[in-house]
């Protein structure tokens, strides 16, 4: 067999000049040239789209802006970061934002493994249950605010018709400042498991079953072996999964918009919601920019710092 | 290893090459993004003049569009235009594009914003004007209404309400202010009570109305005692409050000083807070604290309110027999529901509602050309009373007479009644602002998350720094 022409491989850089042209190509234009011309389309996309829109929303963060009252944009310096960082109104945000994401994510790990501990454990109609289990992640968040919305409701919803057919009071499930968060977490819950299920089902089909035969020979009890080989086996892979929900949960919108609007008050308003109101309402741009700004450096710091611990545990 | 070695092939000048040639290709995209600035450096304040008279306009088949929220009276105004505007202008096709009600002011601004809008003629609450008009989107009408409309055909204040800014007195019309709309639909709040509850007498005082109530929610379990809006979208809960506040004397603000903390929640404005959740609220269903338009309609016409209150222009369905279950027919509903304007207190005030006509100011020439002849059309006498007998509520004083009006709806009496003693709230361009920091703290307060006067003091406080800090420099709108 000859050498394979390295056109292909690794490092066309290299081979460019010495590889001549295919028949028919401008002899103008190299394997770079080439390269180039056929990610430059891709790439001006990414400017246009992502790059762009950021830097303009940095640019802005630091200015009075308004989209609609229109003029200069007059420089205001940090203003617009420290009005956020010392609002009252953000921190109640804040909080209400840390509940929501350590609520959520917390109960759709534990719910998700747990699921997935127990399909894969089966081993008949594991697809049919996985598929099954996976439909209401497949859901538009804005079909399911509104379906849910519809059971939560106190009058006529089917949740509190269920109750009062076994003797219990009606609940008043997203009007009242206890139960709203508790219902978005629930809603927010009753969608994402599944995803956290998905995950977490990859990572207990890998675990090699030697490890289990072995374990069985040493006669480990059950939980001897799910607490030494399943779960240190099936962790990392987790940790990426909560990290990902993390950052959807900490960013929710719709749920809250479909089924609270932010009330009763603003005692369900997430951050995401509260920037909405400071963009749409006041037009206010410049600090809209800002506490988005703020936002995203939230989260790539948390996950930056996940990352170590991940590599740390990867190490370990 | 050939990646190091393909670094290090490239020379100096190629790589330079490359930054450069990424550098302008950001600046280009940036560029093509912003356009040519011209729009940014070049917006003024104020909307620009409408011409005094019609321009010519086309013969080429034309979509006239407008921009309202979801409800019956848009779909209803659809059918009308192009059933009648059609006649003297067959090339002119009406589409009344409708959004839900919570997203109709970002849906409309949103446009304003891009200085590019799929419609021609904005529907606009009348508190929406101060921002429109602030920032440039609409055409100042001033001129052309004095060539083209008789403004003593109308009550003053309500040819006001739709069009003047800055916002005039209550009740009355500054002829010196500029115009910058026409009225579409005029409304306000009904009463809607239930005549085989509580008899065919309405109540005539609000502390009367809530001790009706009352009694009604004790003698028939499982009807409450009322039903309003609560809903913490949109103007809801807002609402609410400002019509128990203007009946037991408060007022909203002192305009001339633009002073809210200290006259919203003085004595009559706390009162108000009290009557409206320690009195109301508990004769109101489990579970209403999210209620809005349609949540209020749907506990009439199943029968679980005795006494409700509703926009008129939203109550048309309460006599559709397949919608309801007081009734077969219309006048079996008719002889269980009553429709009567508000109590009054310590005073007779009523909640200003409908929209005006407004035109874009980013619409393409032929379009304004076309909505000026529009509005010109739709504000005649003859139109106005077909208007009417198609189930809208005209402004002409002269349509609101006519037993095409009056005789259309059980609700249009009470309209007309109405009429003279409607107060709006603020319109300024801090409105959509002012109106959810009083959304949300009235919500609270009703949902039990905020104590009355902690609500209301805090709406005074969060409204007076939204109004002082117009000129702020960063951080606003938190």
């Amino acid at each position: 067999m000859s050498e394979p022409v390295p056109l292909t491989t690794d490092g066309p850089g290299q081979v460019a000049s010495a590889t001549p042209p295919a028949r028919g190509r401008s002899p103008r234009l190299g394997d770079r040239g080439l390269a180039v011309a056929f990610i430059s389309p891709a790439l001006l996309l990414l400017l246009a789209m992502s790059v762009f829109p950021l830097l303009w929303a940095l640019y802005l963060s630091f200015t009075d802006y308004s989209a609609t009252r229109g003029g200069p944009a007059n420089f205001v310096g940090f203003g617009n970061y420290t009005a956020i960082l010392t609002s009252a109104q953000v921190h109640t945000r804040a909080l209400t934002t840390l509940i929501y994401v350590v609520g959520a994510v917390s109960l759709q790990t534990v719910l998700g493994f747990t699921i997935a501990y127990l399909i894969s454990r089966r081993t008949h109609g594991r697809g049919l249950l996985t598929t099954l289990f996976m439909v209401p992640m497949m859901l538009s968040p804005v079909v399911v605010g509104l379906f849910w919305r519809f059971m939560l409701d106190a009058q006529f919803g089917v949740v509190n018709s269920m109750l009062g057919s076994i003797g219990l009071e009606q609940v008043e499930w997203l009007t009242r400042q206890r139960t709203a968060l508790v219902s978005l977490i629930v809603v927010d819950t009753w969608q994402w498991t599944p995803f956290i299920m998905l995950i977490a089902l990859a990572g207990l089909t890998a675990v090699p079953r030697y490890l289990y035969e072995a374990a069985s020979i040493d006669r480990a009890s059950e939980w001897f072996r799910f607490r030494t080989i399943t779960l240190p086996l099936v962790w990392p892979l987790l940790l990426i999964a909560v990290l990902f929900r993390a950052i959807e949960a900490f960013r929710l919108f719709d749920l809250v918009y479909i089924l609270t609007n932010g009330g009763p008050g603003v005692s369900t308003e997430t951050l995401s919601f509260h920037v909405y109101k400071v963009a749409f309402l006041g037009f206010n741009t410049g600090t809209a920019s800002a506490y988005g700004i703020l936002m995203v450096l939230v989260v790539v710091v948390l996950t930056q710092l996940y990352l170590r611990y991940l590599n740390k545990l990867k190490e370990g | 290893m050939r990646h190091p070695k393909l670094t290090g092939r490239l020379s100096v000048p190629g790589r330079k090459a490359r930054l450069a040639t990424a550098a302008m290709l950001l600046v280009a995209t940036t560029m093509a993004a912003c356009g040519d600035g011209q729009d940014d450096g070049d917006a003024k304040a104020g909307a620009p003049k409408a011409p005094a008279t019609i321009p010519e306009l086309t013969k080429d088949p034309l979509t006239l569009s407008f921009i309202w929220f979801d409800w019956p009276p848009a779909h209803a105004l659809e059918d009308f235009a192009n059933a009648e505007y059609k006649k003297e202008r067959p090339n002119a096709t009406i589409k009344v594009n409708t959004v839900p009600n919570a997203n109709w002011h970002d849906a409309m601004f949103t446009q304003f914003a891009a200085h590019k809008t799929d419609f021609d003629i904005a529907i606009l609450d009348s508190q929406h004007i101060g921002e429109a008009v602030t920032n440039g989107n609409i055409l100042d009408l001033t001129d052309f209404v004095k060539n083209n409309i008789d403004v003593n055909a109308y009550n003053p204040y309500l040819l006001a309400a739709y069009g003047q800014f800055p916002q005039a007195e209550t009740g009355k019309r500054d002829e010196n202010a500029s115009l910058y709309g026409l009225p579409l639909l005029g409304d306000t709040w009904t009463m809607i009570y239930r005549k085989d509850l509580i008899g065919d007498k309405p109540p005539q005082t609000w502390d009367e109305m809530i001790s009706v109530a009352g009694k009604c929610q004790a003698d028939n379990p499982g009807v409450s005692g009322l039903a309003f809006h609560q809903a913490n979208g949109s103007d809801a809960a807002a609402v609410t409050y400002n019509t128990v506040n203007g009946i037991y004397g408060g007022n909203l603000w002192d305009p001339k000083t633009r002073k809210i903390d200290g006259v919203l929640n003085d004595a009559a404005g706390q009162e108000a807070m009290d009557v409206l959740v320690n009195k109301m609220k508990p004769l109101t269903a489990k579970g209403s604290g999210n209620w809005f338009i349609d949540e209020v309609n749907a506990a009439v016409a199943q029968g679980k309110a005795c006494i409700a209150f509703n926009w008129i222009a939203a109550s048309g369905g309460l006599l559709d027999p397949k919608q309801s279950t007081l009734g077969t027919t219309r006048e079996q509903i008719l002889d269980k529901l009553g429709f009567a304007t508000l109590p009054s207190q310590k005073t007779n005030l009523v909640p200003l509602g409908g929209m005006g006509m407004h035109v874009s100011a980013y619409s393409p020439a032929a379009n304004q050309a076309e909505a000026l002849n529009f509005m010109k059309w739709f504000e005649r006498p003859d139109i106005q009373k077909k208007w009417a007998a198609a189930g809208g509520v005209p402004a002409r004083t002269d349509a609101l007479e006519s037993p095409e009006f009056l005789n259309a709806g059980p609700f249009n009496k009470v309209y007309a009644d109405s009429v003279p003693r409607m107060r709006d709230m603020w319109n300024v361009p801090e409105y959509a602002r002012l109106v959810d920091i009083e959304n949300t703290n009235v919500n609270a307060a009703l949902n039990g998350a905020k104590k009355p006067k902690d609500a209301l003091d805090d709406i005074a406080r969060e409204q007076q720094s939204v109004l002082d800090s117009s000129g702020r420099k960063g951080g606003g709108g938190l």
